[in-house]
């Protein structure tokens, strides 16, 4: 493949967000669909290109190619150049963010067709120009090859985030959500750009393969190296919601659902951990750093799964989910790190090898976590609500939905033999290796994975419809998540139009097919890390018979299923007595979310923040800034009227001027010269 | 005497001259706008033909034609195009005169190419008089009070200024009896001057010399001109003042300066020294007056003046700089470019909203994001780069100008420099503010003319497309800061 | 070379001293009373001789007189170029013809252009 093609990849979707926004808006009406069919286009197009890429790399020397760089800026010593990074790891990722785009932006012409906004503002182009706008830089930060390219496509990212998530701007729980995501996730990229400030002042470089190799050499190394890598970490925690800077993420499903399909569970939000893998060099010559990624990432898992296992809010519940499947794949860095951390002559092959588990988990999760919100997306477009309280039954009226749904489903929860249950393992396997205590936090998580995805599936699918939308809310939560709900509701659900199946019905296949890829560790290799290869027949059952671990974390999610078939379909066990009982301060401390938003607004905001800290500058304010402004300020009037008063309009003044400043130059010259 | 080295030149004489005689037989004066674009067209060809005979003198070493003046006149008829263009809606508000405002544009034009082609004392004198004197015309033709008073103090200053130009050319002549700018620096070399008190004579020349210079390029204190005619001229006029007289100075400046008095190196230390603190000077008057403004062409003076005081930033570099450093007369040939996108984009999108609601004031600008988004869009992105944030053509330049002062050891100007950054991101804010964020004072969309439209997209994208990919034009600039030394 | 220069102030100084006394010799003389003081009406005239003005001293000229004298100017110089080539002639060749045409054509010019703004009638 042509290096120069290459950028193009990057460069459709660039256009097609200037085509939409500048050239489609003013002058089409909103009900068209030319901007839905132009953003197709291009990103089918980046697809395509994708997969040549991809076979490109496969076959090339090392698996990687080099791309020549383009000098950005040169001026005297300072070179700062726009470089691709095409390597395993920029290809595996292309495909996966233009394929699950692809997807959406198909699902989003069936699903953005009813909604009732669009009649009132001009829905349809700003959706997708800042979709586009989105795939190009969620695009950009994957090629780009050094960190100042990369934090400026990571800050755009998380600026079409923001105007996603608050695509209903006129709803308050969506303006308020999207404003908590842009303001937590600034949290994180402070820390990514000191990072950077702290590199660059270190090495004078951001190229990500010069700062591989100073690493490797030992030039970059010790405390700087560490805090360097944690405060990348830093970023990568709050674009990837990880603990404790996660609460944004719930609150983002405020946007539209094929938004959250997108960018809040395949892509963006695994920008982070593809952050941490594109830098894993700097992060392997530091256990400290790893330790970090791999307890906050086994942390945020089981934290998450224990709040997804109580939400009602069927996105909500996916939500928590990616959060704690994020953590999952912090924790496979972490751990994969800390197992080649202590080996002598690492090259970087080996070290991006190491990134293989981690990323695997992002790979399969993307599409299987889309078609679960894709699901979503389309129980709401039949029951017209997103409280799985309300569902129930729709099984028998949308069987597409349905089994593509379960399909998911039994991915995420990791069941032999579809793709969650490959990458999952691995994982696990790692962390047990390296970080035994994590490993059981993992275990568990695995079982609460497998409950709270079939409690949601029995809830919705199983038993008897409920009804739907119903008008009065109950609480809060609903009210802020039923924005979609009067959207027109029709008595009966019924299947959702074929250009929304089509979608899910492809990302089910690579839901269950995803996995294969590395059964004979094709994937591992492709990434660097050589393993012995097997055969698919070998790989595909021969996994039982290495060890016990698969073994046992497939009973772990069965008996998860199991559970929430008992509590929920079958009803044996009352999920409500469980929660009034025994449980209830468990119960009631997940479905307040550990108080993490009380303790973020009421207790850091509004006490420690405004009431002290923002008080207290205020006091300096009023006290001390305000003199020395209100100071500069006259000081500044009065040399304004100083000024006007020589500018007044007498030319034999200005003329004098002249002389007075001939003179008084010439007299310093000769005086200080 | 070849003249193919001066087609360029006399196609501008030739179209000017036909312009003027059309303006007399022909009543469809559109026409004349298009005559003046096709001679222009016509000398851009005809200025890419000489690219092979780049780097030799002319007319008994008079005239240069190498890579910087190949620069300059490329930058100067696209002003002028970028000008005509503009001012396609305004003048029929000169009922009489159009063919004459035409020609005066193309002379003056021509008269900015000459400058910054000439290596040869009298010759300068010259071309900045042709440039000149059209403008002194051009500025008083709205024939209304404040445009002839502000015709008549630019040609008295102007008077003025030349006045003092020349007692200095005089002086310089006198020390060194040479008017050719490379045998001047010959005679100063063989002079063996090592520090001022060698030469009082020479040095007070040099003053004179900035003195004289710095009226065309509006540094403090020869800039007394500047407000008062910026708001009285007709605004087309203004933005080609502002745009291409400024940078014809800087041209020549750094023409004279780098060939005649760069050596020995006190002395390029001497005026290196005089240029800072006219920078510092520019920057703090110009920014703290332009706070003070109401009136939105009366701000863009001050903010011209406090943008002169950027670009004396790279004057000073290039006294400083050693000789061989390419750095210092680049960045000024980057910031140039940037410079007149940016500020000729404002001055169109100030042409086409003016017009409409008939008011300079700022506060009259009040919500016109709302009644004309697109101009409105287009000026905020000029204003962003002439504050000089990113993504524009502006930080780069002002990034670009101030590395290459750090490099030579003029931190403490950069300093000085970035704190005006700051202060005058206040008032080019206010205009923004303005647009988007206060309440229109009726609804009634702002319309403008597909001409306008046009040079202001071509501006906004310029400002954009070097803000984003800067590296083509500073190749660029790095090619034509070549200066030929004869 | 800074001596050389000392003469320049020593003529500095010269010249304001001469300029200085020239102005402050008659105050001084009168002061010490060497010249007579009898101030007469005729003495205090504007015009000591000569003829008393007729009319006002602001009297506005026809602004047409300087259209005919811009364009005559315009011809003298002409003649001033057209002068020295005439007597070189034929050193200078057909250059020195083309050049001078070429002037003669922007001259041509400039007087069409009068013509047709009407700067030649009287009216």
């Amino acid at each position: 493949m042509p290096t120069n093609l290459m950028w193009l990849i990057f460069l459709l979707p660039v256009a097609s967000f200037v085509i939409v926004s500048a050239l489609i808006k003013p002058f089409i009406n909103n009900e068209s669909k030319l901007p839905g069919y132009v953003t197709i286009l291009a990103i089918t197009g980046s697809f395509a290109l994708s997969v040549w890429a991809l076979v490109t790399v496969m076959s090339a020397e090392g698996h990687v190619i080099d791309v020549p760089a383009i000098t950005w800026l040169n001026i005297g010593n300072l070179t700062i150049s726009i470089n691709m990074i095409m390597d395993s790891l920029t290809a595996v990722m292309l495909v996966v963010v233009t394929f699950v785009s692809l997807m959406v932006q198909i699902y989003s012409l069936g699903y953005l067709h009813r909604d009732p906004v669009n009649t009132v503002d001009t829905g349809f182009p700003r959706y997708y120009a800042w979709m586009s706008l989105f795939t190009a830089s969620m695009l950009g930060l994957i090629i780009a090859g050094n960190l100042l390219m990369m934090f400026m496509f990571w800050e755009m990212v998380g600026l079409c985030s923001y105007l996603l998530i608050g695509f209903w701007f006129h709803k308050p729980a969506a303006a308020n959500a999207a404003k908590k995501a842009f303001i937590v996730t600034r949290l994180g990229d402070f820390g990514f750009l000191a990072a950077i400030l702290l590199i660059f002042a270190n090495t004078h470089t951001f190229d990500t393969n010069a700062l591989r190799d100073l690493a490797m050499t030992g030039v970059l190394a010790g405390n700087v190296l560490t805090w360097a890598a944690i405060g990348i970490f830093a970023g990568a925690a709050g674009k990837s919601a990880q603990f404790p800077l996660h609460v944004w993420l719930p609150d983002a499903m405020e946007g539209p659902t094929p938004v959250s399909a997108l960018i809040h569970s395949a892509t963006m939000v695994s920008a982070g951990v593809f952050l941490v893998a594109r830098t894993f060099p700097l992060f392997v010559f530091s256990t400290q750093a790893l330790t970090t990624v791999a307890i906050i990432g086994g942390f945020t898992a089981i934290f998450a799964a224990s709040m997804g296992m109580v939400m009602n809010d069927i996105k909500r519940v996916l939500a928590y989910s990616t959060i704690s499947q994020l953590g999952f794949m912090m924790l496979g860095l972490g751990a994969s790190g800390l197992g080649i951390a202590h080996e002598s002559n690492l090259t970087a092959e080996i070290i991006r090898g190491a990134t293989a588990v981690g990323i695997f988990h992002l790979f399969t999760h993307a599409f299987f976590k889309s078609l679960l919100f894709l699901g979503s997306g389309s129980v709401n477009h039949a029951s017209g609500t997103f409280d799985m309280r309300k569902m129930g039954g729709l099984g028998k009226a949308m069987p597409w939905t349905c089994i593509t749904f379960v399909i998911g489903s039994l991915s995420l929860a990791g069941i032999w033999p579809l793709a969650g249950f490959w990458s999952k393992d691995e994982i696990l396997a790692k962390a047990m290796e390296n970080q035994p205590f994590l490993f059981v936090l993992a275990l568990i998580t695995v079982f609460m994975t497998a409950f709270y995805m079939f409690r949601a599936v029995f809830m919705t699918f199983s038993g008897e419809y409920k009804g739907g939308e119903v008008h009065e809310p109950h609480d809060a939560q609903e009210k802020a998540s039923d924005h979609e709900e009067h959207n027109a509701h029709t008595t009966q659900p019924h299947e959702s139009p074929a250009i929304m199946v089509l979608p899910l019905v492809l990302l089910s296949i690579l839901a269950i097919v995803a996995g294969f890829w590395n059964i004979t560790g094709a994937f591992s290799a492709f990434m660097g890390h050589e393993t012995e290869s097997k055969t698919i027949i070998q790989g595909l059952f021969g996994v039982f018979t290495e060890n016990w671990l698969p073994i046992a974390s497939l009973l772990v999610a069965i008996s998860g299923i199991f559970m929430a078939y008992v509590m929920y379909s079958v009803k044996w066990l009352s999920p409500s007595k469980i929660a009034d009982g025994f449980f209830k301060p468990l119960y009631i401390l997940f479905s307040r979310k550990y108080y993490m938003d009380e303790l973020y607004e009421n207790i850091i905001v509004s006490k420690l923040l405004l009431g002290g800290l923002f008080k207290g500058f205020q006091k300096l304010d009023e006290q001390v800034i305000d003199g020395t402004v209100n100071g500069a300020g006259s000081g500044t009037r009065n040399s304004g009227n100083v000024l006007r008063k020589l500018q007044n309009g007498q030319l034999q003044f200005y003329g004098l001027f002249i002389g007075i400043g001939i003179v008084a130059i010439a007299v310093c010259l000769f005086i200080f010269g | 005497m070849d003249f193919t080295l001066l087609t360029p030149e006399l196609t501008l004489l030739v179209t000017a001259i036909a312009v003027i005689l059309l303006d007399l037989f022909i009543s469809r004066k559109g026409f004349l706008t298009v005559v003046s674009l096709l001679g222009l067209a016509i000398a851009t060809v005809f200025t890419f033909g000489l690219r092979d005979d780049l780097s030799q003198a002319a007319f008994s070493k008079m005239l240069a034609v190498d890579n910087f003046a190949f620069f300059f006149k490329l930058l100067f008829i696209g002003i002028a195009a970028m000008v005509i263009i503009a001012s396609t809606d305004y003048v029929s508000k000169f009922k009489n005169f159009r063919g004459e405002y035409h020609a005066l544009i193309l002379i003056a034009t021509l008269g900015m190419m000459l400058m910054a082609a000439t290596t040869e004392l009298i010759t300068v004198y010259v071309s900045l008089e042709v440039a000149s004197i059209s403008l002194y015309a051009l500025s008083g033709f709205l024939k209304d009070g404040k445009s002839s008073e502000s015709a008549v103090k630019y040609m008295i200053l102007g008077a003025v200024s030349s006045a003092v130009l020349l007692y200095g050319m005089a002086l310089v002549f006198g020390v060194t009896g040479k008017t050719q700018i490379g045998e001047i620096a010959a005679s100063i070399q063989l002079s063996g001057y090592s520090n001022l008190l060698d030469n009082p004579a020479l040095i007070m020349g040099i003053v004179l010399l900035v003195a004289g210079f710095g009226f065309k390029i509006a540094a403090i204190p020869f800039q007394m001109w500047v407000p008062d005619v910026y708001e009285g001229a007709p605004t087309p006029v203004v933005g080609f003042l502002s745009v291409g007289s400024k940078a014809a100075g800087f041209a020549i400046i750094v023409r004279l300066f780098f060939t005649a008095f760069e050596f020995p190196e006190s002395l390029s230390l001497d005026w290196g020294a005089i240029y800072a603190v006219l920078a510092i000077a520019g920057m703090i008057i110009g920014n703290a007056s332009a706070i003070a403004q109401s009136n939105i062409k009366r701000l863009l003076g001050y903010s011209s003046i406090a943008q002169a005081g950027y670009l004396l930033v790279g004057l000073a570099t290039l006294g400083i700089a050693p000789a061989n450093e390419v750095i210092g007369r680049s960045s000024i040939l980057f910031f140039l470019i940037s410079y007149a996108l940016a500020n000729l984009g404002a001055f169109v999108a100030i042409i086409a909203i003016s017009n409409k609601i008939e008011s300079d004031e700022i506060k009259d600008y009040a919500g016109i994001g709302k009644r004309a988004p697109v101009l409105a869009l287009c000026l905020t992105v000029c204003l962003i780069s002439l504050i000089g944030m990113l993504p524009t053509a502006g930080f780069m330049a002002k990034f670009y100008i101030f590395n290459g002062a750090v490099q030579n050891g003029l931190l403490w100007l950069v300093i000085i420099a970035v704190l005006n950054s700051v202060i005058s991101a206040f008032y080019y804010l206010r205009v923004v503010k303005a647009m988007w964020f206060n309440e229109p004072a009726s609804l009634e969309k702002v319309p403008s003319s597909g001409a306008l439209r046009f040079s202001l997209l071509i501006t906004t994208l310029g400002v954009l497309f070097m803000g984003i990919v800067p590296n083509l034009l500073l190749t660029f600039a790095e090619w034509a800061a070549r200066i030929l030394r004869f | 070379m800074l001596e050389t220069y000392g003469f320049v102030g020593l003529f500095i100084i010269v010249t304001l001293g001469f300029a200085a006394i020239m102005i402050l010799l008659p105050v001084a003389l009168r002061f010490l009373k060497v010249v007579p003081h009898h101030p007469t009406s005729v003495k205090n005239a504007t015009f000591e001789c000569g003829m008393e003005t007729i009319g006002k001293t602001w009297v506005q000229f026809n602004f047409r007189y300087y259209f005919y004298a811009l364009l005559f100017v315009a011809l003298d110089v002409l003649v001033v170029f057209i002068y020295p080539w005439a007597t070189q002639i034929r050193q200078l060749g057909y250059s020195g013809l083309f050049v001078i045409a070429a002037f003669m054509g922007i001259v041509l010019v400039g007087y069409l252009y009068a013509w047709k703004k009407g700067a030649l009638e009287w009216n």
